[in-house]
């Protein structure tokens, strides 16, 4: 059960009805919904961080699912395993970005392990990043793409709080894929930090 | 008006008329009555959710800088607050100011508390709702009748302005309100001063199944202030069954207040015109 009210259609204020005439637009919406002025810039920063830029898809959905991952956020590791295979991620380079698996069994290509490891210091460590991580990660990744992933970070911890906190629920549609595709659907990958 | 509230979009639509020029304030939600067809279930139980004097004086100032003309102050009761009147007296300073009351806190020496509210910038608005005590009484509550009807002449011989509220289920032209438009002219209110209303059914009132339906746009588009945001109209922050409904917040960010006035501007844009007019919802 989520810790706070999920609104709904009927119950969502005015000013945050377009976002509920599509139908149901998921708890993420529906809880923030509670302070409808947050809505705009919260998706706008959202959708600009997760969605579509100069990064590919797929160096998108590391950054997404290894982050939540090292977060332990059920919720969007449920969703976003779905999303990376959906974008053609291996299922062994998602159970390897969930933690249920080492990394070297999954990723040969020296710029993605390098991204990885980046991603796994930003996300999963505090203090400054070793000079070694930095120093692969600009060796194969150029500013721009490192800022617009450090983006795709961000917006995603804010959601793996978001969601563990107020213990969102994971459709039953995506719980169904995944049971199907064979992933656990229990509390993945808390200690992806350590793989 | 200041050169600045003239150029406001604000300003403008309630010149225009679009916008209506009244911001109310829920001062608190707690009551020492627990009336039947309340709309946010206030009651001698409620939580205070109460706003702050000096939130009640920002939104007051800045509610004049931004073109608005007149302020409401409701609740829950807002008497009783303690530093109420000295509150009032100040926001009267930058705008009119209505402030309704069940008047039942007035008896005795405590007349003296209201009597602060002589000033001709303020009214006093109190409920009554029938000439038959014990019609009224069922409603609102145990001597409710007898307390208005000896706080109305004392507040009146002090100095303030009093408007008397009618809130029923009935017609609001219904010729069995007379004897109580008779008894509110004998009691010194002016017949201009006495407001008659339906129930408008949310909070509690939705609950007993009690008056008439509106929709967003039949409620009067007043900006509404309480501690819980900003609301479309003063009966948005309505309660039910414990929990406050949402359908009619603007915004939780209630100051700066150019916040929630233009997220009501901006609703109001693509509105069709209400029947709040028709329905008589004030």
């Amino acid at each position: 059960m989520p810790r706070i009210q999920l609104l709904d259609a009927s119950t969502a204020p005015m000013t945050a009805e377009s976002y509920f005439a599509g139908g149901d637009p998921g708890p993420i919406v529906a809880a923030l919904a509670n302070v409808p002025e947050l809505l705009g810039p919260t998706l706008g920063f959202i959708g600009a961080a997760l969605g579509p830029g100069a990064t590919t898809t797929r160096h998108k959905e590391f950054a997404i699912l290894r982050t939540s991952a090292l977060l332990g956020c059920r919720y969007c590791i449920h969703a976003h395993t779905t999303v990376a295979l959906d974008v053609g991620l291996a299922d062994v380079e998602v159970r390897a970005l969930r933690g249920e698996m080492a990394l070297e069994e999954a990723f040969t290509e020296p710029s993605e392990v390098a991204l990885i490891r980046w991603i796994d210091a930003m996300a999963g460590a505090t203090g400054p990043l070793p000079d070694d991580v930095w120093t692969a990660a600009r060796g194969f990744w150029a500013d721009h793409l490192l800022v617009e992933l450090s983006a795709t970070i961000g917006a995603t911890m804010f959601l793996n709080r978001f969601a563990t906190g107020f213990e969102l629920p994971t459709s039953a549609g995506v719980l169904e894929r995944l049971e199907h595709e064979g992933f656990d659907t229990g509390m993945a990958a808390d200690t992806a930090g350590a793989s | 008006m200041t050169d600045v509230a003239i150029e406001s979009p604000i300003a403008q639509a309630i010149a225009e008329g679009t916008l209506p020029g009244r911001v109310w304030l829920y001062t608190n939600y707690h009551c020492n009555l627990a009336c039947s067809y309340c709309l946010t279930e206030s009651s001698p139980r409620s939580e205070r959710r109460q706003l702050e004097p000096s939130t009640m004086l920002a939104v007051a100032e800045q509610a004049k800088e931004l073109g608005f003309t007149a302020l409401g102050v409701t609740g829950g009761e807002p008497f009783l607050l303690p530093w109420l009147p000295e509150t009032v007296l100040e926001m009267a300073s930058h705008l009119p100011v209505v402030v309704l009351t069940n008047a039942t806190l007035f008896g005795g020496n405590r007349i003296e508390h209201g009597a602060l509210l002589a000033h001709p910038n303020i009214s006093v608005q109190i409920s009554l709702d029938s000439d038959q005590p014990d019609v009224n009484d069922m409603a609102r509550g145990p001597d409710n009748f007898a307390k208005v009807i000896e706080a109305v002449p004392r507040l009146i011989d002090r100095g303030v302005r009093v408007r008397i509220a009618t809130t029923t289920g009935g017609s609001l032209d219904a010729p069995e309100l007379d004897p109580l438009r008779d008894l509110v002219a004998g009691l010194g209110v002016a017949p201009d001063d006495h407001l008659v209303r339906p129930i408008v059914r949310r909070g509690r009132a939705d609950e007993m199944a009690l008056g008439v339906r509106a929709q967003a746009r039949d409620i009067p588009s007043e900006l509404t202030i309480t501690a819980d945001g900003a609301f479309w109209g003063s009966f948005g922050p309505t309660v039910r069954a414990g929990r406050l409904d949402l359908d009619l917040l603007l915004t939780r960010t209630v100051l700066p207040l150019s916040v929630p006035a233009n997220a009501l501007l901006g609703l109001l844009g693509g509105m069709p015109e209400g029947n709040d007019a028709n329905l008589g919802i004030r």
